[in-house]
């Protein structure tokens, strides 16, 4: 009895293999061809803009405390209008293990996730990357959301013209 | 005494204990806003709310309204509460800016601790957000109007605990508005406090703005170095910069408070001029060089010259463990040239107030809790900030404060106030020294006597002694009063403020020893060939700066160990980088003898914001980092020593040598710290009194302390250094008229350090006879130190 089923146990692989033998490949031959990962692929990080062109990323350092292996810093800095923008942005990929973590802190959009997962390299300078390498100059997967529009501190418009606020109170009235 | 049961655990509290601190005893903490130990309750944000289940009251209540009772069964979590409190979070949330991303209140922010703890995630209101235009509240405080609860702490803080009447609370209803009439920097010197008060991020740190989130901070618990209170302070560093100072709790000292200058002056450990490595004839050299060097040289010295050739100076901004060293050292060296600050005047004057009955001497604690404060030769403000608040708060209890002093003195609160010049303070003293007697020769002798009588009568009197004005005499003399104004039941104590963080243990380890009047006069015969400070600026707290860059100059070596760019660094042959309070360890006795020690909080080294200037950290890998060759004092002493540096085992040796440390290696630094129960040995002799006669056309020269400008790490703090106002004397109108003089005018001041061009103030709160001028560093008026005897003067106009 056992006898039987170590022989079947045996060739059945053998001929699993051999069937394989004759199907077409389901690898490409990468690097001549590459492989088109779905849209939701977590690989290289990018930093957004949002839809008026400015930098989305506040520097709220929400990315680098989520991030578990601590491979994102980043120093704030104030724009003249008020606006907090990020001086210096660092993300480290060869530490990063594209969890993906990151994005799902980030308040406003800016990081987001790319299909890019060429980062292979002897050079590992090379994958320590700035802000200047990471931003790109579009929305990215969302054009629409601004956070600057939304928060209520009258950045990117004056004060108390967001949608959905009323405008500044007057503090020498009590009238209603 | 009420004893109630909150959440099933029965406790017992004082009578008049609100429910809400009843059930912080037994560990439970109800979410609460506008509730604080140091401003008390006010009703404000509903959040607080308990439901009582037995008792006088039931329902729903706010348990910081509700005194505990007995009887009172409480349930702080029960389903009820906890909807009502998660609705009380939804409509404080209906007009919030969401911007939370963007706020430096962020990761400290109770809102957003309560937002997440109340479970409240959507806004379901689709009413229009009220909004608000902010203010410029001046060089500190950052104003955010729309995120504001209405909860009513800062107003509270602001105008009840810290005096301010420029900000307060505008409009009605859901309009309401914290913020001042009109645009301005706020004028309470405690306004720094609005950022730990303020629950949100309304009121957040200037000095602060986008520097750092909180979670990335290195936090320890410190001491603030600023004057001689030695508040508690927590300070927070990122990136190798000291970004913040808050105020931590302690109930001995400062309470939940402290002032601009402790809050803001922070900026020297990140100086750009700060002196960052060791110098050999202004040579950077390494340690190892340079150690050699000045042992070589001190060893040649010693072998020509005897030890008696080698001075030691150490000042009251070293710590225990450096001064304690010192003294090793010098004993190692053989020496007896050891000083333990530079000003002879200000130095004794600490050794007096540190000989006397340490159970009299009174904290800010018991300076709250006064009922009478008589204030000799004393300008709180300016000496010692947060002694005028502790003032406030007795005053508020119905405190009488009274002010015996020449100057024009500001507080927060209404005060008592004697016009009294310093030559009179004798007169004064002598009265004061006999309560319950008639035969007076002067009114000044009168004026002593009836508050002497007014000091019996009082339950916890306190007098307060200005060490600068009342110079070693004075302040014994105001020891004899209070011993003659106690009653064994209900003593009268002492406050004195002395020059510095640790002037008093300065003052304990110097014993007998020789002022700085004697190595001064030890360098000008030749005698001592060399000198080395740890801390110390000779040059600048000497008060008369002609003698010491004379004495300094014939000098055969100058060994300086510091941590600012001092005037004495600029003349030193041998210069070594200490660390700054907030990069090492060590211990501080504050002017009441109480013995406080502090944490690193982290280490020495150039600002990556100032040596990668601005941009990201560089892009290679080094093992050694930029200007982080600054050690502690105490750690190169012992190194000269050939001790190991083992902080725990010095501590131990002190605590040994000296029985009056005792329990100093016990000591943690988020505690109380210990007050010193021991006083030093009284000094033998006193510097005399040399006072000046004064020609009909001149007047009396009055250097004093001033809040900015005057303390040397504060005023290197950029942010402070923009309040230094420009140099300025002070007159009275009878001598403006004398001489012809006009306000906001140019004078000049001839003193015996030079002839100064000065803007003119006319002053009526103050004696006439003087000309008062503050200690402004960086200045013209950087020459004349404060503490010393009067001296003529002469002003006119230019
Ligand atoms: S993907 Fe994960 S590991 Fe990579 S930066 Fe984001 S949080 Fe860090
Ligand atoms: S979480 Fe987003 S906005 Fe915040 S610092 Fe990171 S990338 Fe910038
Ligand atoms: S400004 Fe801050 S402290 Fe003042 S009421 Fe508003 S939230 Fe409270
Ligand atoms: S009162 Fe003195 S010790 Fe206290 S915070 Fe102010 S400067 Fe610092
Ligand atoms: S803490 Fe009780 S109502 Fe605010």
């Amino acid at each position: 009895m056992s006898l039987w089923r170590d022989i079947r146990g045996t060739i059945l692989p053998f001929w699993v293999t051999l069937r394989y033998l004759f199907r077409r490949p389901v690898t490409v031959c990468y690097p001549e061809r590459k492989q088109i990962p779905a849209p939701r692929y977590r690989g290289r990080l990018i930093l957004t803009r949002d839809p008026d062109g400015e930098e989305r990323c506040v520097a709220c350092h929400l990315c680098s405390a989520a991030c578990p292996v601590d491979c994102i810093s980043m120093q704030a800095a104030e724009r003249e209008d008020g606006r907090r923008y990020a001086a210096w942005f660092r993300i480290n990929f060869s530490r990063c293990i594209f969890c993906g973590l990151c994005t799902e802190a980030c308040p406003t959009l800016a990081l987001q996730m790319t299909a890019e997962y060429e980062l292979a390299t002897r050079e590992l300078l090379q994958v320590v990357c700035e802000k200047e390498e990471l931003l790109i100059d579009g929305c990215g997967k969302n054009d629409q959301y601004n956070f600057y529009r939304l928060a209520g501190i009258g950045v990117a418009a004056p004060r108390g013209s967001n949608p959905g606020e009323s405008p500044p109170v007057d503090i020498r009235s009590n009238l209603p | 005494m009420p004893t109630l049961i909150i959440d099933n655990q029965t406790v017992t509290v004082p009578e008049g204990t609100n429910v809400l601190e009843a059930a912080k005893r037994l560990g439970i903490e109800i979410p609460h806003f506008c509730y604080h130990e140091a401003l008390g309750s006010v009703g404000a944000c509903r959040l607080c709310a308990v439901e009582f289940r037995e008792g006088p009251v039931k329902g729903i209540q706010m348990s910081c309204m509700t005194p505990a009772k007995d009887g009172m069964v409480v349930d702080t979590g029960s389903a009820e509460v906890l909807a009502y409190r998660a609705q009380v979070i939804e409509w404080l949330m209906t007009n919030h800016p969401h911007d939370c991303p963007v706020c430096d209140e962020g990761g400290e922010c109770q809102l957003q601790d309560m937002t997440v703890a109340g479970g409240h995630g959507i806004r379901r209101y689709t009413g229009p957000k009220r909004t608000y235009q902010n203010q410029n509240l001046g060089p500190f405080i950052v104003h955010e109007m729309n995120r504001c609860i209405q909860c009513y702490r800062c107003v509270r803080t602001y105008q009840d605990y810290c005096g301010g009447t420029d900000f307060g609370v505008l409009g009605s209803r859901q309009r309401l508005y914290f913020g001042r009439f009109s645009d301005g920097p706020l004028e309470s010197p405690f306004a720094g406090n609005l950022v730990d008060v303020c629950p949100t991020g309304v009121l957040t740190d200037k000095t602060y703005r986008f520097k750092s989130r909180v979670w990335d901070l290195q936090e320890a618990p410190s001491i603030c170095p600023h004057c001689s209170l030695g508040c508690a302070v927590t300070p927070g560093a990122r990136y190798r910069q000291l970004q913040r100072r808050r105020a931590r709790l302690n109930n001995q000292t400062n309470g939940h408070f402290i002032c601009d200058r402790g809050r803001f002056g922070y900026g020297y450990a990140n100086h750009p001029d700060r002196p960052r490595y060791p110098l050999v004839g202004h040579r950077r050299v390494t340690w190892q060089e340079a150690l050699a060097a000045m042992q070589s040289k001190l060893q040649e010295l010693g072998e020509l010259f005897g030890s008696g050739s080698i001075g030691l100076l150490t000042s009251s901004r070293a710590t225990l463990e450096t001064q304690f060293l010192t003294k090793r050292w010098a004993a190692a060296l053989g020496s007896d040239q050891l000083c333990f600050e530079a000003h002879p005047r200000r130095d004794f004057a600490s050794r007096v107030a540190a000989s006397q009955q340490l159970d009299r001497s009174a904290s800010l604690e018991d300076v709250r809790n006064c009922d009478l404060a008589v204030l000799i030769g004393a300008d709180p403000l300016s000496e010692a900030p947060m002694l005028a608040l502790a003032l406030r708060q007795a005053a508020r209890r119905g405190a009488r404060i009274v002010i015996v002093d020449p100057r024009p003195v500001v507080l927060p609160v209404a005060f008592e106030r004697h016009a009294v010049s310093v030559d009179k303070f004798s007169q004064l003293l002598r009265g004061l020294g006999r309560p319950q007697q008639g035969d007076f020769s002067s009114s000044m002798e009168e004026l002593g006597g009836s508050l002497a009588n007014a000091l019996l009568a009082a339950q916890r009197p306190l007098l307060i002694g200005g060490t600068d004005l009342l110079g070693p005499q004075g302040t014994q003399a105001l020891q004899h009063a209070a011993k003659a104004c106690s009653q064994p039941e209900k003593p009268c104590r002492t406050m004195f403020m002395l020059t510095g963080p640790n002037s008093f243990g300065g003052a304990l380890l110097s014993a007998n020893g020789p002022g700085f009047d004697s190595l001064m006069e030890g360098m000008e015969q030749g005698r001592i060939k060399a000198l080395l400070c740890f801390e110390a600026d000779p040059l600048a707290d000497y008060p008369d700066r002609k003698r010491s860059r004379a004495a300094l100059a014939r000098l055969d070596m100058l060994a300086v160990f510091d941590c600012a760019a001092t005037a004495t660094v600029q003349e030193s042959d041998f210069f070594f980088p200490t660390t700054t309070v907030e990069e090492s360890v060590g211990t501080l006795i504050n002017n009441e003898g109480r013995m406080q020690t502090f944490e690193q909080v982290f280490s020495a080294g150039t600002p990556l914001a100032e040596s990668a200037s601005g941009s990201h950290p560089p892009r290679f890998f080094t093992r050694d980092i930029p200007g982080s060759e600054p050690q502690s004092a105490w750690g190169i002493l012992s190194a000269l020593m050939g001790r190991s540096a083992d902080l725990d085992a010095l501590r131990r040796e002190i605590e040994k040598n000296d029985h009056r440390f005792a329990g100093l290696s016990q000591l943690k630094a988020n505690g109380e710290g210990r007050r010193i129960a021991i006083p030093s040995q009284h000094p033998e002799s006193l510097p005399l009194n040399i006072a000046s006669s004064i020609g009909s056309d001149q007047l009396q020269l009055l250097v004093t302390e001033t809040l900015y400008g005057s303390e040397l790490l504060s005023s290197l703090s950029p942010c402070l250094q923009e309040l230094i106002p420009a140099p300025f004397v002070t007159v009275h109108p009878q001598d403006a008229t004398r001489f012809k003089l006009e306000e906001g005018k140019k004078v000049l001041l001839g003193t015996p350090m030079g002839d100064l061009t000065l803007t003119l103030r006319i002053e009526g709160d103050m004696v006439p006879g003087v000309a008062i001028v503050p200690r402004l560093r960086g200045t013209v008026l950087e020459p004349l130190v404060p503490g010393t005897e009067s001296l003529p003067c002469r002003i006119e106009k230019v």
